[in-house]
């Protein structure tokens, strides 16, 4: 379990999700502690995985950009973790989780079109051996994605 | 990003090689100093705070920090699939947007009619989401949930501005 921000530390982290090429002088002086505390609170939290600063892209300013769902079964059960590891090591996915119940993983990318989808599936997905079938959706309006709050991986 | 400065209908800017090429630096490190992006891509460092600035006021890129789940609170992420009954699923779609606790919202076509992506401290967290919130919203008809046990990878690195 990695520990809970702290609110010295969500104060800190309010203000980067907001902008996180902020001067750690900046955050300082907004919140009355000295630039070296700033920093080395930054760098603890980084270190630790429960922050990642990050450049994200607005889907909207891409041309037929839509986010496809892909559903995983497995031949057997013990195959998942493995099979998981070799999505998790393709570019093109954003999310790869080892599910309960729906299927037995959940692969998240982002395609042009249902054409796309269905070629990305066949060619990437359903070629890993152990890939027994897959389910996948598509998305046609994406209403959300609140991108402060993530899986810290790596 | 400060919203005050930014015009209220930014313009549609094109990309070219050098602006993906930041982008991607900022990916890996979203604090890397402008100096040393410019090093890297053998340009000057005007050329990198600019372009940076330009994506930035277009909405087109932005840099943040991202929290880990557990370190906001949450000990629990699911991929829920809605199905609708007898009302638009865009007006459940926003309805179910408005709930904190739901960070990821999306109309799809196929089985399901929505798909979401939540977050819950615990299991009694959970149950009062599912049944109390996400049940009680109109039109909704049913909820298919799917607990993760393990996310091998999470990089929202596409994502819609508006609603965040």
């Amino acid at each position: 379990m990695r520990r809970k921000l702290d609110q010295a530390d969500a104060a800190i982290v309010e203000r980067l999700s907001r902008d996180a090429r902020v001067s750690n002088r900046e955050i300082a002086e907004q919140l009355g502690v000295t630039e070296g505390t700033v920093r080395a609170r930054v760098k603890r939290m980084e270190e630790e995985r429960l922050i990642r600063i990050t450049a994200v892209t607005n889907i909207d300013r891409f041309k037929d950009a839509a986010l496809a769902y892909i559903w995983i079964e497995v031949e057997r059960s013990g195959q998942t973790r493995v099979i998981a590891a070799k999505l998790a090591e393709i570019a093109e996915l954003g999310f790869v989780g080892v599910m309960l119940g729906r299927a037995d993983i959940l692969a998240i990318t982002m395609v042009r079109n249902a054409e796309h989808l269905a070629e990305f599936v066949h060619q990437r997905i359903s070629v890993i051996e152990g890939v027994r079938g897959t389910r996948s959706t598509l998305g046609v309006n994406f209403v959300k994605h609140d991108y402060r709050v993530a899986r810290i991986v790596n | 990003m400060n919203d005050l400065s930014a015009p209220a209908q930014p313009a549609h800017i094109e990309l070219d090689a050098i602006d993906l090429a930041i982008i991607e630096l900022l990916r890996k490190d979203g604090r890397m100093p402008y100096r040393a992006i410019a090093r890297e891509l053998d340009i000057a460092e005007n050329t990198v705070r600019a372009r940076v600035r330009r994506m930035e006021e277009s909405d087109t890129m932005r840099v943040v920090a991202v929290t880990d789940i557990e370190a906001a609170g949450y000990g629990m992420l699911l991929a829920i699939g809605v199905q609708v009954e007898g009302r638009a699923p865009e007006a459940v779609a926003r309805e179910m947007a408005a709930i904190r606790e739901v960070f990821s919202v999306n109309v799809v076509v196929g089985a399901q009619d929505i798909e979401i992506l939540v977050v819950a401290q615990d299991q009694a967290a959970l149950n009062e989401l599912i049944t109390d919130k996400l049940g009680a919203i109109p039109g909704v008809r049913r909820l298919t949930p799917a607990l993760a046990l393990e996310i091998l990878k999470n990089q929202p690195d596409w994502v819609p501005f508006h609603a965040a």
